[in-house]
């Protein structure tokens, strides 16, 4: 009886001697705040950091702080990081690419604070969840691109159309209607009194017609519904730019097959064609025809 | 008098000073020190070559009009040289050894002098051996003059970093280099490559695997070295926070002058802040042109704009290799690193059920009516996820149904393989390079047309044009002043940058009069592309797949543009020898099982075409006996499927009385002690299964069948053997390290063995 209790004494220290034998060796430790919302993420940011007997991370939900413990002379701080950031998490060091952020599961996509706001088109991947609480990651048209953009008048609507162009591309509603916004609000922001004579005329004559098919695209999350939207918009934008002096060449294409083979046009920046009308199935249905330069 | 003398000698001196600071301020001088190293990219200390202490080379910088004087002061105990790749360039100065130049000896200095008449993106390495592999390799940009006609505003004015690429083995590339020509697959293993039975059985592959063997094909991939690293500027992830010392900032440009200075990869070039606008190819302007992404072949060279989106962010520029098992990156902005994901795995079964498809049984690719050029119908799409899918079915996320168009069937659609068809992104292909200006050839010069087909075989690693290797093939004589135009079509299972020295050619890509110039075409298999240029230059100019092991394997030729006095070479003839031998070296290779039940082994001498090998079996009593069979023979055909050889036995062992083996011919064979000479042949039949047949001096006749190295599972190989003098084997290796493998067989002679097998 006494030697029993005793083992029970001796195995559970054993154990414990074992578990710190366990332990990370050269161990260094770092505190780094990982972006991320429910109980269930902790699972998945700690197993993307661990790293062997190499590194571990854990991770508290309540204050975002992870201690990163790793084997300095085997592996780094960023090196766990990135693999986390790379399975869909930010933090203070890396951005998670924005395929795997889209990747995580609805529930467990938290609001990306530390990704700057876009504040021009080069990027169009774009925040899907978090259009219900305003917006912020969405294009506007704030001074800094008016000032670069000044020699060509027309620059921030392009931007946010071919964002919703690309969004229609990928046939996804949800990013369409968000940069369809933004485009409405980009035509609100247009100055007059920069216009040329010839610009101010086709800008009274389109603009209500341009704000009726954003909204309309805005508004609509049928996919099918927006693209008729868009086919307007479109060849709308088309009469506008043709006077207008344009940033680079914009490529004026036309796909046959869409609204049953009635046909309709679409602009882009690249001469490659991406139907918006169909999305994947035909995606290189169309073609080029002109160039505004 | 006094006074007009004066004047004169003023004038002339003002002459004379003129002229000095005219040439004065074209030279320009670099001293280069190459040196044996040891460096550490990958976990061990190995041996490089440094430049000046660096790896890669010091970039090295000239304007248009300058005169370049680099002194390469050799300091290594092996012969070097130097090639200026894309550069137009009298012959002497190529760097190539033998064909334009005596190798430069150990402990010797070497000038090349030159005038630099053009501009762009370049690079310069080591043509000598192996060197490329281990270090030889560097930037060499040619700034246009700021008056040049062709100066762009907003892209030749902007921040510009050059950035070579490179990849780094901690094999002896001498080695990979043996490996590669007996079919070594630890590469593969190293990869997650090998395309198993095992695996394809997982993947529901198997009758693809079945149809892949039976049409003599190893398992496919899309390059053939595995490497420990890659690197960009010699590092593995560099941050690219200034330029110029000037900090970058949102909305900044920054050109990249990338060139590949890998031995044998291609990379895929992305980035994570948006489009890459592509501005010049090879070092040359192109029309600019937005892609989402690229391929940059070996040795080419590509000039790329990526714009800083945000402030405070660093966005990743990622190379990453066609295998997609390495990266490097740069980072190029200040603040929080946004990272790309990486590039999925490649599903290889796609890509050999593809391969299946193409393949002729007589090893020809057949490309089915698709008329396959300037890389728009990439075959490989099959095997990219980002592209066509993660194996599974491809969603059709677009709701209306109906479309009489979207029911195409995959097999008919002729965008099968063209992956800006099938895919929601851009990669570049050659058909959108376009040349901003003109760049029509002489209309009266006399055109030449000139074709190749590209050829080889995977599993004696044998490359060669026409089905010819340099060593069997003379200079391809070309008048001075002549349109050489030529046609080159890839009948070869792997893609082959082919590069021309000392000339731009036209890549006929549908632009008309605006064709792109370049000194490399990449040819995947089954394409055809034709490039034309005016041969102006007098010389011996190398025209070869820059993939440097396809190179040393003798993917060559030699253009001799008339009668080229090099004062380099006084002994021209006796040098291409010396060329022709380096391109087709024999390789040693050889193989013992130290088994239980005796050793078993082989040793074999070979080049592209002969071999000359022994096999033996020696057992550990007179029972067992002692057997080795020696064979030279000569490979034929493309494929190299069928070998005739000569061949001497010797065996010694102690029967029993009265007892003799017979043959199933009912030939017997009575002494124990024989030597017999022997004329045969042998046969890849389907299966990868070797077909021997043998008869002896004495009448007696051999038949074999022998299958090795079949995959069972990653790591685990099989094989067989039986003939007809009723003898059989089989065995199974457990594949342990790239030079041994645990290995259990039965042998009808020998009986069961347990060993450890060893190969060189």
């Amino acid at each position: 009886m006494r030697l029993i209790s005793l083992l029970g004494l001796v195995i559970p220290v054993l154990l414990s001697t074992q578990h710190t034998h366990a332990q990370i060796k050269n161990a260094k430790t770092a505190t780094v705040k990982i972006f991320g919302n429910t109980p269930a993420v902790k699972t998945i940011i700690e197993k993307e950091g661990k790293d062997r007997q190499f590194a571990k991370v854990d991770w508290n939900q309540t204050t975002k702080l992870a201690v990163v413990t790793y084997d300095s002379s085997k592996t780094s701080a960023d090196e766990v990081l990135k693999r986390i950031a790379l399975a869909g998490f930010d933090n203070e060091k890396f951005l998670a690419p924005d395929d795997a952020y889209i990747q995580l599961a609805k529930a467990e996509q938290y609001e990306r604070i530390l990704k700057p706001a876009l504040k021009n088109g080069t990027e169009h991947q774009v925040d899907h969840t978090n259009h219900s609480q305003g917006l912020q990651t969405i294009i506007q048209p704030s001074a800094s691109t008016k000032s670069a953009d000044e020699k060509t008048a027309f620059a921030q609507l392009t931007n946010p159309y071919f964002a919703l162009k690309d969004a229609l591309v990928k046939t996804d509603a949800v990013v369409a209607a968000a940069q369809a916004e933004a485009f409405q609000a980009a035509i609100k922001a247009v100055d007059m009194n920069k216009l040329s004579h010839d610009e101010h005329t086709v800008w009274m004559k389109v603009m209500d017609k341009l704000a009726t098919d954003a909204a309309g695209i805005t508004k609509n999350k049928d996919v099918a519904k927006q693209r008729v939207a868009f086919a307007s918009l479109s060849t709308t934008l088309y009469e506008l730019l043709k006077v207008s002096k344009v940033d680079g060449p914009i490529y004026y294409q036309h796909c046959p097959m869409f609204n049953e083979g009635k046909g309709a046009h679409w602009l882009s920046k690249e001469n490659a064609v991406k139907n918006p009308f169909f999305g994947v199935q035909m995606i290189s249905c169309g073609s080029t025809v002109e160039t505004l330069n | 008098m006094n006074m007009r003398k004066k004047s004169n000698i003023l004038t002339v001196v003002l002459l004379l000073m003129t002229q000095l600071t005219v040439l004065a301020q074209k030279v320009v001088r670099h001293d280069l020190y190459v040196r044996d190293t040891i460096v550490n990219y990958a976990g061990k200390s190995k041996r490089a070559i440094a430049v000046n202490g660096q790896i890669p080379m010091p970039t090295l910088t000239f304007t248009e009009g300058d005169t370049a004087e680099i002194v390469v002061h050799n300091e290594l105990k092996e012969s070097t040289s130097l090639h200026w790749h894309g550069i137009f360039l009298p012959n002497k100065e190529d760097g190539v050894p033998h064909l334009t130049q005596e190798p430069i000896q150990p402990n010797s200095t070497y000038t090349y002098r030159f005038p630099i008449i053009q501009h762009g993106t370049h690079w310069y390495h080591s043509h000598s051996g192996l060197q490329e592999q281990i270090g030889m390799y560097g930037s060499l940009i040619l700034n246009k003059r700021v008056d040049d006609k062709t100066f762009r505003k907003g892209i030749d004015d902007l921040p510009t970093i050059p950035v070579i690429l490179s990849e780094w083995t901690n094999y002896n590339p001498d080695n990979i280099q043996r490996m590669l020509h007996t079919a070594n697959d630890w590469a593969a293993i190293k990869k997650g490559a090998t395309q198993s039975y095992v695996e394809a059985i997982k993947e529901g592959k198997f009758k693809t695997k079945v149809t892949n063997e039976w049409k003599r094909q190893l398992a496919m991939d899309v390059s053939d070295v595995y490497y420990d690293k890659v690197l960009m500027n010699g590092a593995h992830s560099t941050d690219l926070k200034s330029v110029n010392g000037k900090a970058l900032k949102a909305g900044d440009k920054v050109r990249l002058r990338i060139s590949n200075g890998g031995a044998s990869s291609y990379f895929w070039l992305r980035y994570a802040g948006g489009k890459i606008t592509v501005v010049a190819n090879d070092g040359n302007d192109v029309v600019p042109v937005e892609v989402d992404r690229l391929m940059i072949a070996v040795s080419e060279t590509y000039d790329v704009v990526v714009t800083i989106p945000n402030e405070g962010t660093a966005y990743e520029f990622m190379a990453t290799t066609e295998d997609r098992t390495q990266s490097a990156s740069y980072f190029v902005g200040n603040g929080i690193k946004q990272l790309i994901s990486p590039l999925p795995r490649l599903k290889y079964f796609e890509g050999m059920k593809m391969m299946n498809d193409m393949m002729k049984m007589n090893g020809d690719l057949n490309d089915m009516g698709m008329k396959m050029s300037l890389n728009q119908m990439d075959m490989n799409v099959v095997m990219y996820p980002e592209i066509t899918g993660d194996g599974k079915k491809k969603e059709d996320h677009s709701k209306h149904s109906g479309m009489d168009h979207g029911q195409m069937k995959m097999e008919e659609d002729p965008n099968r393989y063209n992956a800006n068809a099938l895919g929601d992104i851009v990669t570049l292909n050659y058909a959108m390079l376009e040349s901003p200006q003109a760049t029509e050839l002489p209309k009266k010069a006399p055109i030449r047309d000139l074709k190749f087909t590209l050829t080889g075989n995977m599993s004696r690693y044998v490359w060669s044009m026409d089905n010819k290797i340099l060593s069997e093939t003379d200079k391809i004589p070309v008048k001075k002043g002549e349109v050489l135009r030529i046609t080159i079509y890839n009948n070869s299972m792997m893609r082959h940058p082919i590069h021309l020295h000392g000339f731009d050619f036209r890549l006929l890509n549908g632009k008309g009069s605006k064709a792109p110039l370049k000194n490399v075409v990449d040819i995947m298999p089954m394409e055809t592309d034709t490039i034309e240029f005016l041969a102006n230059e007098e010389g011996d100019w190398f025209f070869h797949c820059h993939i440097l092991y396809h190179m040393m394997a003798g993917m060559n030729r030699v253009f001799a543009v008339d009668d080229y006095k090099n004062p380099n070479l006084p002994d021209k003839a006796k040098a291409y020898k010396e060329l022709q031998m380096e391109s087709n070296m024999t390789h040693f290779m050889a193989q013992n099982d130290f088994a239980t039940n005796g050793n078993d082994g082989q040793a074999m001498f070979q080049n592209a075409r002969w071999q000359l090998g022994s096999e033996w079996r020696l057992g550990y009593n007179d029972m067992h006996g002692y057997e080795v069979e020696t064979h030279l023979g000569r490979y034929f055909g493309k494929m190299q499927w069928f070998m005739p050889f000569v061949g001497f036995d010797y065996r010694y062992r102690r029967m029993g009385e009265d007892e003799h083996e017979k043959n199933i011919f009912g030939q017997a064979n009575k002494k124990d002690s024989r030597k017999a000479l022997s004329l045969g042949f042998m046969y890849t039949l389907p299966m990868l299964v070797n077909f021997q047949a043998e008869v002896y001096h004495d009448g007696i006749v051999r038949l074999q069948l022998m299958r090795e190295d079949i995959p069972i599972a990653r790591r685990i190989r099989g094989d067989f053997m039986v003939n007809s003098d009723l003898e059989y084997m089989a065995g199974l290796n457990y594949v342990i390290t790239k030079n041994m493998a645990f290995r259990t067989h039965y042998d009808s002679d020998m009986g069961f063995g347990v060993g450890l097998s060893l190969n060189y």
